[in-house]
């Protein structure tokens, strides 16, 4: 193992009282804390220790939660040709998010993540590559553009729209996404095309949109202003640090009572067990049956908030209702299972929920292996009536949740928040607490009726764009921005599967001349391989390193402006600080020169505000609509750019809306808010509906179902207890589950191979395993194990589903769908109790070793995602590291040492 | 394998000698104390940095500008009882403490099992005061959680992040023995609050 080691400086310079000062915020986690970057050319004085000589005003030494530079704060950048000093710090003057000018540790690097030609970052792609004899080779832009034309162009003409496949990030900023996705689904107007999180382009959370909820309804402040939160699937510590310690920690320190789903527990955690809290450390897939058990109880005590079911659940009348469309064309029933979800409002879901024998609550703890007690605890808490008075309840999910049973849990979830009266007012509120931010803006809607994949019933299914290039369909990958493979279940298969298509084909480009490499690839397709075309900022492997024919180098944080909102839907300008690597270009004016040459109108943008600007009409049903903003930077003579660059690090919370009598625009702070009254719509210049171009959708003010009412939805075991069952631990097998940690959270794609400070904290692969299950196999900390299994199901075949069974698991299985393949994981062993018996926790996405590999490739029979978090699999010590030993890297102290 | 492992080693088995010490402390110095290409006052020396392995390197150290400060009696430590110092001076940011762990030995630990370090009191995140906080599980040994925001290091192993927000690890404090007495000489990170840990 090859390992830059960190090496601690003892100094770090002070910016200058005359440094540059640009506002942005964080690149990382969903949080999206405000920044400054303070700029000044290098060979210019420092800033000095006194308040008047430094761009803080303060002095120095500085005293706790002042401004101080870390040395891992500063960087060496390019800016105009020129070197300059950059120091990125949280802004210690906002007023949202970051209050205070807190920062977790990913965005306390920013800096480092600078391109810097005497840095790590060096390594950042600087010129367009081809393939050429087996090796990347530069080429100018206009070489690899006619190439990745003329080849797109041959493969959409000769073998339709669905064998040009568009892998992407839905978040890195909204001029970008909203290029990509004109150019793949309005232009190409392919059905293969889909996020980096999924493989089909299908809802994360279809139990939400299916009860009316929004994703990211809540504000930040909503998050502490409950008596009881609950907490699934993640730790807010660890992956919205921000969040929990300037809002959720100190009203927890206030009383505020925590439930946590979660078999782990990080620190986070520690903090909420250590001040009382509760947690539920269920084995993973388990959550539906302890969410139905608790929502049991709630009901058998009369606990459900009664005024509440009256006023805002459909009745069995409104469940039925579908604003003329008939029941039958309502997204839920798109999902094939007639009859499965609905009920007929919410007495109708008591009588279901009681006759179902896994929901009861001494079944259910024991399948989930916790004490039956934790459950009926849970309920009190979150519905029992103290004094006669309800307790506020809040519903916060996230990966680890909704990515084990993705359907059911977020079915169940929705229906527990209903039952407590959870969404829609302050401190009762639902909603995912979030990954990556919310920088993806439709360019093109997805052509649904040209998927190949229809599940059983009525519709036809977005594609599962792994099964398609699995079964050979797709002649081009272009890629941007995701490595595709590791980020997949099953990904050794996957990579498998690449090599065959591509490097095994044998039209392989072995001249520079472009009419040849041209033709080579043209006959790669012909012969029923596949190119690939890949977008990103570093070179990855294998997507990039060993697949790619193409390559574009990307500019990106900080070498652009660029618009992004976060888990509040707050959106803030990123701005432009410093030079992209070489001729490296934004993803939009790459899509926008490729789209030109293939003969595709509409992309003579000259800058990312032309795109914004463009952009923003299509924004205005989303929940980050920021239409307004622009047409009140146009009536004030401003772009929309400049407009949100005077918000700063405050930014403004979408949906935003204008009043045209005041000139002023507001923010929203809550979706489905049920308490707005006259006197906001009043100030926002609403009182007689919408004025001119605003628009006020019915999410504001009631939730997104057919009727503005909640769905109370059913959520049926049996349709993932095959699974469940059939994956659980056999033998010595134990649950290979698996996530994120909170130094690498949302910035593994650049900070943990060019930070050596977190380098040297995650040197390689690792896993967690339980003291009880380590001792039995003679694992230690340090040791180098592998995790294999021959239990892998992979879903290989695009089907059209026909009975109303056919994607059912058992089903397939028996149908000869599903192959059962081998695959095996090596990583370093850290033995603690953070993690539960019987589960082993891995690194989600390591480059080398993704621990994907060993997760199921069945995507949920009903929404189409993945369950990335369920897995299972043997381990043995295979030998030991050198972290066993050496104390330069790694770290094997447990992360709930409170 | 690193050269820090490789002097342990070296030093451990030569029968832990006030000698053996001081020559392991000399070239872990040399080790810890390089400063990058910037530095302009320090006087400074050629030495290989992680010699033997691929990242083996020549760089300029700095072996001075740290002052040599006695802090404690080895004989007077007790297990898990840290003791609280003042260094590179007595001004804003430099309280420090040193603990002897029980015995388990840590990277850049002195005495006779390398079990006695020492480290700053101030949280690298936002300056969180760390007092109290010194832990020992099993064979871990950590400081933390920061009252704070939770940051947490690993005292084993130069004071790494455990899980937690801050911006570098916690600074470490290298020490020297001679005879009973232990000697601070040389800070590896940037204290909390100062742009120069050796500017007051």
């Amino acid at each position: 193992m090859t390992i830059d080691y960190y090496k601690p400086e003892d100094h770090a310079p002070l910016p200058p009282k005359n440094a540059d000062v640009l506002t942005t915020a964080c690149d990382h986690c969903i949080v999206a804390c405000g920044y400054k970057v303070y700029r000044w050319p290098v060979g210019s004085k420092n800033g000095g220790k006194k308040a008047s000589e430094n761009a803080f005003g303060i002095d120095f030494p500085s005293n706790m939660l002042q401004s101080w530079v870390a040395p891992t704060q500063h960087s060496v950048v390019i800016h105009k040709g020129k070197k300059h000093n950059v120091v990125v710090l949280p802004d210690k003057d906002t007023n949202f998010v970051n209050t205070n000018g807190d920062s977790s540790i990913r965005g306390g690097l920013l800096a480092q993540k600078c391109y810097s030609p005497d840095r790590e970052t060096r390594d950042r792609l600087k010129t367009p590559l081809v393939r050429i004899n087996g090796k990347l080779q530069p080429v100018s832009w206009d070489f690899a553009i006619d190439v990745a034309a003329q080849v797109g162009r041959y493969i959409i003409d000769t073998f339709g729209e669905a064998s040009y496949g568009v892998k992407t990030y839905s978040y890195q900023y909204i001029e970008n996404t909203y290029a990509i996705t004109k150019f793949a689904l309005r232009h190409v107007n392919t059905p293969n095309f889909t996020f980096h999180d999924t493989p089909a382009n299908v809802t994360s959370t279809p139990g939400f949109r299916d009860a009316g909820f929004d994703n990211f309804g809540p504000s930040y402040d909503d998050w502490a202003s409950a008596d009881t939160l609950m907490i699934c699937g993640t730790d807010p510590y660890e992956t919205k640090t921000v969040l929990f310690t300037q809002h959720i920690m100190p009203a927890i320190a206030k009383g505020m009572k925590v439930i946590a789903l979660n078999p782990r527990e990080t620190a986070g955690i520690a903090y909420i067990n250590k001040m009382g809290g509760l947690q539920l450390d269920v084995y993973p897939g388990s959550d539906t049956l302890v969410l139905g058990a608790i929502s049991r109880i709630i009901m058998q005590n009369g606990w459900e908030d009664k005024d509440w079911i009256k006023t805002w659940v459909n009745n069995k009348w409104e469940s039925n209702s579908g604003f003329g469309q008939g029941t039958r064309n309502t997204p839920w029933q798109w999902r094939t299972t007639w009859g499965k979800f609905q009920t007929k409002g919410y007495e109708d879901y008591k009588k279901w929920n009681l006759k179902q024998k896994e929901y009861d609550p001494e079944y259910a703890a024991k399948k989930a292996g916790i004490d039956v007690k934790k459950l009926y605890k849970a309920a009190e808490w979150l519905a029992k009536p103290v004094n006669g008075k309800r307790p506020k309840t809040s519903i916060g999910i996230e990966k680890g949740f909704y990515w084990s049973n993705n359907t059911g849990n977020t079915n169940a979830i929705s229906t527990l928040a209903t039952i407590c009266g959870t969404g829609g007012r302050p401190g009762q509120v639902v909603g995912r607490f979030g990954g990556h931010q919310r920088g993806g803006q439709g360019g093109g809607g997805y052509p649904r009726n040209k998927s190949a994949q229809k599940v059983p019933g009525r519709r036809r299914q977005a594609l599962d764009t792994d099964r398609w290039l699995y079964s050979g369909h797709t002649c081009m990958a272009h890629v941007v921005g995701t490595t595709w493979i590791q980020s997949m279940a099953g990904s050794q298969a996957m990579a498998a599967k690449f090599e065959e298509l591509v490097v095994k084909n044998p039209n392989q480009v072995r001249s520079n001349n472009k009419q040849d490499v041209i033709d080579t690839l043209k006959k790669r397709a012909d012969s029923g391989g596949m190119v690939v075309i890949d977008q990103d900022i570093y070179l990855r492997d294998p997507i990039g390193a060993k697949f790619a024919d193409i390559i574009f180098p990307a500019a990106t944080w900080g070498e652009e402006d660029f618009m992004r909102a976060n888990g509040e839907r707050r959106l803030r300008l990123y701005q432009k600080f410093n030079d992209a690597p070489g001729e490296a270009k934004p993803d939009w004016e790459i899509i926008s020169m490729l789209a030109r040459k293939m003969g595709y109108d509409g992309f003579d943008w000259k800058n990312s505000n032309d795109v914004a600007e463009e952009a923003s009409r299509f924004s205005r049903n989303s929940r980050k609509a920021f239409h307004m903003v622009k047409v009140a930077a146009h009536i004030e003579g401003k772009t929309l750019h400049q407009k949100m660059r005077e918000f700063g690090t405050d930014g403004i919370q979408g949906p935003v809306m204008y009043n045209y009598k005041t000139g002023k625009l507001y923010g929203t702070k809550r979706l489905h808010d049920t308490t707005v009254g006259e006197k906001q719509f009043a100030m926002m210049g609403l009182e007689h509906g919408p004025e001119k171009a605003n628009r006020y959708g019915k999410k504001m003010t009631h939730f997104n179902s057919q009727t503005g009412k909640v769905n109370i939805q059913k959520h049926p075991w049996g349709l993932f207890s095959d699974l469940w069952e059939w994956l659980s631990p056999r033998k010595d097998e134990l649950w290979a589950s698996n996530g994120r940690v909170n130094e690498v959270w949302q910035s593994g794609f650049d900070d943990v191979e060019h930070r050596p400070y977190i380098t040297q904290r995650w040197p390689g692969n690792w896993v967690e395993i339980n003291p009880a299950d380590a001792k039995k196999r003679g694992i230690e900390s340090g040791d180098i194990v592998m995790m294999y299994t021959d239990r892998l199901p992979v879903f290989t075949t695009t089907l059209l589903g026909v009975h109303g069974n056919d994607f059912q698991f058992s089903e397939l299985m028996k149908n000869g769908y599903i192959k059962l393949k081998k695959a095996s994981v090596s990583a370093i062993a850290i033995v603690t109790p953070t993690t539960k018996k019987g589960v082993m926790y891995g690194n989600f996405l390591d480059m080398k070793q993704p621990n994907n590999s060993l997760t199921v490739r069945v995507p949920d029979n009903i929404s189409g995602n993945y369950n990335y978090k369920m897995g299972v699999a043997k381990v043995k010590k295979i030998g030991e590291s050198e972290f066993k030993k050496d104390f330069r890297g790694m770290s094997f102290a447990p992360r709930n040492i409170t | 394998m690193s050269e820090i492992n490789s002097i342990e080693k070296e030093a451990l088995s030569e029968k832990e000698s006030a000698q053996a010490h001081g020559k392991c402390m000399l070239n872990r110095r040399k080790f810890l104390m390089y400063s990058g290409s910037t530095a302009a006052a320090a006087s400074t020396i050629s030495i290989t940095l992680f010699a033997g392995t691929a990242q083996a390197e020549t760089r300029q150290a700095r072996v001075q500008g740290y002052p040599r400060k006695k802090i404690a009696n080895l004989s007077q430590l007790k297990d898990h009882q840290p003791v609280s110092f003042n260094y590179p001076d007595d001004g804003k940011n430099t309280q420090a403490m040193i603990v002897k762990m029980g015995g388990v030995q840590a990277g850049g630990g002195v005495g006779a099992k390398r079990d006695v370090v020492a480290f700053s009191y101030m949280c690298t995140h936002q300056g969180g005061p760390l007092h109290n906080t010194y832990k020992h599980v099993g064979d871990q040994r950590v400081m933390g959680q920061c009252p704070l925001h939770l940051s947490t290091y690993d005292l084993r192993r130069h004071g790494i992040i455990v899980s937690g927000q801050a911006y570098q690890s916690l600074p470490q404090v290298l020490l020297e023995v001679e005879g009973d007495d232990v000697y601070a000489v040389g800070i590896m990170g940037l204290l909390f609050g100062r742009e120069n840990n050796l500017s007051a």
